[in-house]
């Protein structure tokens, strides 16, 4: 049945859409044409917090082209917020108008409806607003007596770990923090809605479709069924376009106001105030080892804030209960109401800032012990996650560790900071070590096959999203492989919530659980089939013979894969190792990153130029992380200063490195039976550690406070010198 | 946007009698069209110049070159005559944003640039600059960008060009039309200004003043040049501090020095006092030294900006010994 490999799991081809794509005939959502469009813009609070006292539209809505303006006071009503602070999850309603209350700056108060874009967007520039306006809580320092603990799984301790730092012969307590940063894909936040007969179609670039509905549906109080969901291509979400955002409400609420198909393009400025974020966070570490390196105590405390009426936490701490063997253990996580929006998902929440401060400490710790960090790292290292109490299905960190250190040259690091100089430079070597979680969760999907001549064409559908990881090319290569059959036989279809349920794209469980359940479709066709013909599931047998054994020229069949009971018994995760070389100009504090190698082992690697993708963009991120991937808040008024592309900075190419991706082997049946695992978020934790840490090798300056920009190593005094 | 009309003037005559009050001439637009996406700059007629006939590169009877107003940055830095005469103007140039909007941005537009502080840039913000009366939210507020010299209680911010850092540390004038048809030459240094009581005032030109050309004296620092930009990523970031250092060393000994900072005032700011200090010594580290401490001696940093102080010394000693240090 096998015959035909060469397109199968495993090869390193071309992206099946990338043609589409690169000739710009891949339709993101903004780009359909739909007859009859209009175009919705949003207005924004300018003050973080009180309460709208008159908002004069009359100006607005006497310009030519607009249809409507809506504010609170002609706003349908909709599900709200429950009282109590709600977690904000992939279901929770998006209610927007509902009252005159301002929560935080840049809240949408208004939206104008339009025939053209400019008409909208003039208009929104002549309503008139007065509010009563009250100090907004901004600081995070003057705000701590409101931290609170949100929810039982925000603390966890194992052991004692007092009595662990008191056993200790070396202790390192040391507090990181890494500011706001914002998700900002390329492709900004959009949607055509058109609200038809009490039911609901939209082009919307959702990362998950099938709780995006669930959210729009109550939102409204229309049944699930009645809302439809298109996306075929997402132009990069990393987060954001995980939860529905209130952009979404505004345009199902005026199309079903006015009667026609509305378009919303969430700007740029929009895309800092109204779709998510990843929130500052503190971290206090607490470590304490033996002279021979084995840790007793590890305690990591985060306090970071989320909104007034929502709660958003990221659990930095997690890393930290599962990474290294640690009898005595301690973890919390408070959060702080501030006048800010919800923080939300973001590129490896937890895990992306959790790894930094743990990573940091690591080192730190290391030196202070004066060993290797890798033999740190080693000497700790468990195969059982202690802090679910289960066995990892696989964990080859040690390997990943001992591999990159060969390729990267680790012996050539000087142990001692500031030893390593050429020229104007000091040279630093950094390593880190790296973990996520590799989730795994029920996905159906259906094949329809068809025989065409002596060919079989694969048509595979589900509801799953390319947010351009390469959804589309692994899935064909899935159904290439379980088929039998050439990929350019395959067709996928995803992106319609119409389509067979999957989790969607996000916390880099897309790629196993899609494949999984494309893998289990075809299957199902295959073994029914057989069956029809009485022939034994382990004969051989090609599937076009299949079909013409069975007189058929077409066939479907679905299938539906779901975790195991072996995977919930373990702990089920891809580890990593990051090996960095920093060269920092030892006068003006820049720096260039010079290598990057990243040793991963991530289950089956479905197709390795996917894959390495994956991990470039994680490195590139992570390399963002430290060098000026910062959201800055006014402190007096509670807006973003960082506002654009232009000051939000993300890594340009001459800021990346030579980079050298490796996967080792891994077959974890455990894991799904395809024995696939994340790679996404994989790629972006604890890079910034490995960073901050080849930082420290060159310079003997221990950065704590992410990014690390020319400013802050300039105040640090960059003489060498030893901490 | 706000709706405006268009003009696209065929010669220099119809963009000045085209102009009133509420127009503003339009370059490459790279920094005019953004400021009136975001409700900062609202003018009712924009009239477009960049289709002048000023773009080029001429010789000019003082010895040096002058450059037509209109040209882009990108050709004026990659001409030949500039990157063999003016190497130090190219480099700064060059430094600049990204090569996409080095394409479209023009020499007269580089020097009307304005600032990029963040209370600028949001209208529901105080601001000076923007609207006079309403404060200057960055003294209190976030200020890591902004002056440290010759700022006032007005305005405290930083001028962003690159070029003009350059522009200040050679001998450049400015040459401008006036509606009345007559013309003027206004030395660099006076062109741009401090805030004072005016920060809504960027430089001295007059209402519907059309810059032309740039005049550049004879070349004096061909052979020992270095722009050095200190900035938060590779490329495509403003100066957080940047120094323009150009030197004519005859017989081991300087002749001639140029030296100015960027990201550190409301104008490119020139050291002319450190420039004769210079002038007679020899190139070597004390010398440097001595002239960054000189420099930045009357340095008034805010809460936010301090590391300027010490990141400008640094980079005047290595912008300095750069340009001693470059082979001719
Ligand atoms: C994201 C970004 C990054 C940037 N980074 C840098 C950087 O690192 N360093 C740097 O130096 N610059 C940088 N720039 C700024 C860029 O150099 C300027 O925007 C550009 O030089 C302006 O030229 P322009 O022709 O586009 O001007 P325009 O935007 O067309 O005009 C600017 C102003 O000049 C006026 N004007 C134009 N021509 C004339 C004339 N002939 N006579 C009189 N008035 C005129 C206009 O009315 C307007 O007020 C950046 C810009 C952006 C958008
Ligand atoms: S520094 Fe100048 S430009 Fe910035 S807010 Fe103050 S007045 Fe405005």
């Amino acid at each position: 049945m096998k015959s035909i490999k060469a397109s199968g799991i495993g090869n390193p081809i071309d992206r099946i859409e990338g043609h589409l794509k690169v000739a710009g005939k891949a339709k993101y959502a903004s780009e359909f044409p739909v007859e009859n469009m209009v175009y919705a813009q949003g207005v924004n609070s300018t003050i973080a917090k009180g309460k709208i006292t008159s908002i004069d539209t009359s100006e607005a809505e006497k310009q030519n082209g607009v249809l409507a303006v809506i504010t609170y006071k002609n706003a349908e009503k909709l599900k709200n917020y429950p009282k109590d602070m709600t977690n904000f999850s992939l279901t929770t309603v998006a209610p927007v108008f509902q009252d005159r209350q301002v929560h935080y700056y840049g809240q949408y108060i208004a939206c104008v409806v339009a025939e053209t874009f400019e008409q909208a967007q003039y208009a929104c520039r002549l309503i008139k607003v007065t509010y009563e306006e009250e100090t907004p809580d901004i600081h995070l320092d003057k705000n701590r007596g409101k931290a609170y603990k949100p929810g039982e799984s925000a603390d966890f301790s194992r052991g004692d770990m007092d009595a662990g730092m008191r056993e200790a012969d070396v202790t390192l307590e040391q507090t990181y923090t890494t500011p706001i940063e914002h998700q900002q894909p390329m492709e900004l936040h959009a949607a055509i809605v058109n609200w038809n007969d009490g039911k609901v179609k939209m082009y919307a670039n959702q990362q998950i479709l099938n709780q995006a509905t669930t959210s729009i549906s109550e939102t409204f109080g229309i049944p699930k069924e009645d809302v439809q969901i298109i996306t075929p291509y997402i132009g990069g979400g990393f987060g954001s376009k995980l939860n529905v955002y209130k952009h979404i409400t505004m345009a199902t609420m005026a199309s079903k106001m006015i009667g026609r198909p509305v378009q919303i393009t969430v700007t740029r400025h929009q895309m800092f105030t109204n779709t998510g974020m990843r929130q500052f966070d503190e971290q206090e570490m607490r470590l304490g080892a033996k002279k021979d390196g084995s840790l007793t105590a590890l305690a990591h405390h985060t306090t970071s804030h989320t909104a007034k009426n929502l709660q958003y936490f990221e659990a930095c701490g997690n890393v930290s209960k599962m990474l290294y063997k640690t009898p005595n253990n301690a973890v919390t996580h408070r959060l702080i109401p501030l006048n800010i929006q919800c923080p939300s998902s973001m590129r490896a929440p937890g895990e992306a800032t959790g790894s930094f401060a743990l990573e940091s400490a690591m080192d730190e710790l290391a030196w202070k012990l004066k060993m290797d960090p890798i033999d740190f790292r080693i000497k700790n290292d468990t195969q059982v996650d202690m802090g679910a109490d289960k066995p990892f299905s696989s964990r080859l960190l040690i390997e990943c560790l001992r591999i990159g250190a060969d390729k990267f040259g680790w012996e050539n690091r000087k142990m001692q900071p500031g030893t390593n100089k050429k020229g104007n430079w000091l040279i630093g070597y950094g390593v880190s070590a790296a973990s996520r979680r590799a989730p795994y969760m029920k996905t159906s999907a259906k094949v329809v096959l068809e025989l065409n001549e002596a060919a079989v064409n694969a048509n595979i559908k589900m509801d799953a999203t390319d947010i351009g990881t390469g959804t589309y090319t692994i899935v064909a290569q899935t159904v290439s492989e379980y088929l039998g059959i050439p990929v350019e036989n395959v067709k996928v279809e995803i992106g319609d919530s119409e389509f067979p349920v999957t989790p969607g794209s996000g916390g880099s469980w897309g790629a196993a659980s899609y494949c999984n359940g494309a893998r289990k479709a075809c299957e199902n066709a295959i073994a029914k089939l057989k069956k029809k013909q009485n022939i034994t599931e382990s004969e051989e047998i090609e599937v076009a013979e299949l079909l013409q054994q069975n007189n058929l020229t077409t066939f479907e069949a679905e299938g539906t894969a779901e975790p195991s009971e072996e995977y919930k018994k373990h702990s089920v995760f891809s580890f990593g190792a990051n090996f960095t070389e920093v060269w920092v100009d030892k006068d003006t504090g820049m720096y260039r990153i010079k290598r990057m190698v990243n040793v991963g082992s991530a289950g089956k690697i479905l197709n390795p130029k996917t894959a390495y993708g994956q991990i470039i963009g994680g490195l590139t991120m992570g390399a963002g992380m430290v060098i000026a991937e910062r959201t800055q808040v006014e402190p007096n008024y509670g807006n973003f200063i960082t506002r654009t592309l232009a000051d939000y900075h993300v890594p340009v190419n001459l800021d990346m490195a030579n980079i050298d991706v490796v996967f080792l082997p891994e077959d974890d049946k455990i894991a799904n039976e395809m024995g696939v695992k994340g790679i996404g978020e994989l790629g972006i934790t604890s890079v910034a550690a490995s960073i901050a840490n080849a930082i420290f090798n060159a310079t003997g300056k221990r950065m704590r406070d992410l990014p690390i920009t020319p400013e802050k190593l300039i105040e640090a005094g960059l003489e060498p010198g030893v901490a | 946007m706000r709706p405006f009309s268009y003009t696209n003037a065929k010669n220099k005559e119809q963009a000045l009698q085209t102009f009133t009050k509420t127009s503003h001439y339009l370059g490459g637009g790279t920094n005019l069209v953004d400021l009136m996406k975001e409700d900062v700059e609202r003018p009712d007629q924009l009239i477009e110049v960049a289709n002048l006939e000023y773009k080029n590169i001429t010789k000019n009877n003082e010895g040096g070159y002058t450059l037509g107003g209109m040209l882009s940055n990108s050709e004026t830095a990659n001409h030949p005559d500039i990157r063999k005469n003016y190497p130090l103007l190219s480099m700064a140039m060059l430094s600049a944003a990204t090569a996409q909007i080095r394409n479209m941005a023009t020499n007269a537009g580089n020097l009307l640039q304005r600032t990029r502080c963040p209370y600028f840039f949001e209208t529901s913000m105080p601001c000076n600059k923007r609207e006079p009366g309403s404060g200057c939210g960055a003294k209190d507020g976030m200020n890591a960008l902004h002056a440290i010299f010759g700022y006032s209680d007005k305005c405290i911010a930083t001028h962003p060009s690159d070029m003009c850092v350059a522009l200040a540390a050679m001998n450049a004038k400015v040459e401008v039309q006036k509606t009345d048809g007559s013309s003027r030459t206004i030395d660099f240094t006076d062109f741009h200004r401090l805030p004072g009581n005016q920060p809504e005032k960027d430089n001295t030109l007059e209402p519907g003043e059309l810059i032309t050309v740039i005049h550049l004296d004879e070349p004096k620092f061909s052979d020992h040049y270095y722009y050095l930009k200190i900035r938060e990523r590779s490329s495509y970031a403003f100066a957080l501090v940047s120094v323009a250092a150009g030197l004519q060393i005859k017989r081991g000994v300087i002749t001639k020095a140029g030296l100015a900072m960027g990201g550190v005032a409301h104008k490119p700011w020139k050291f002319t006092k450190v420039e004769k200090y210079l002038e007679g010594k020899k190139p070597n580290k004390v010398n440097f030294k001595a002239a960054a401490e000189m420099a930045m001696q009357d340095a008034k940093p805010f809460e936010g900006n301090k590391y300027k102080v010490e990141m400008g010394k640094k980079a005047i000693v290595r912008a300095l010994t750069q340009a001693f240090e470059r082979e001719a």
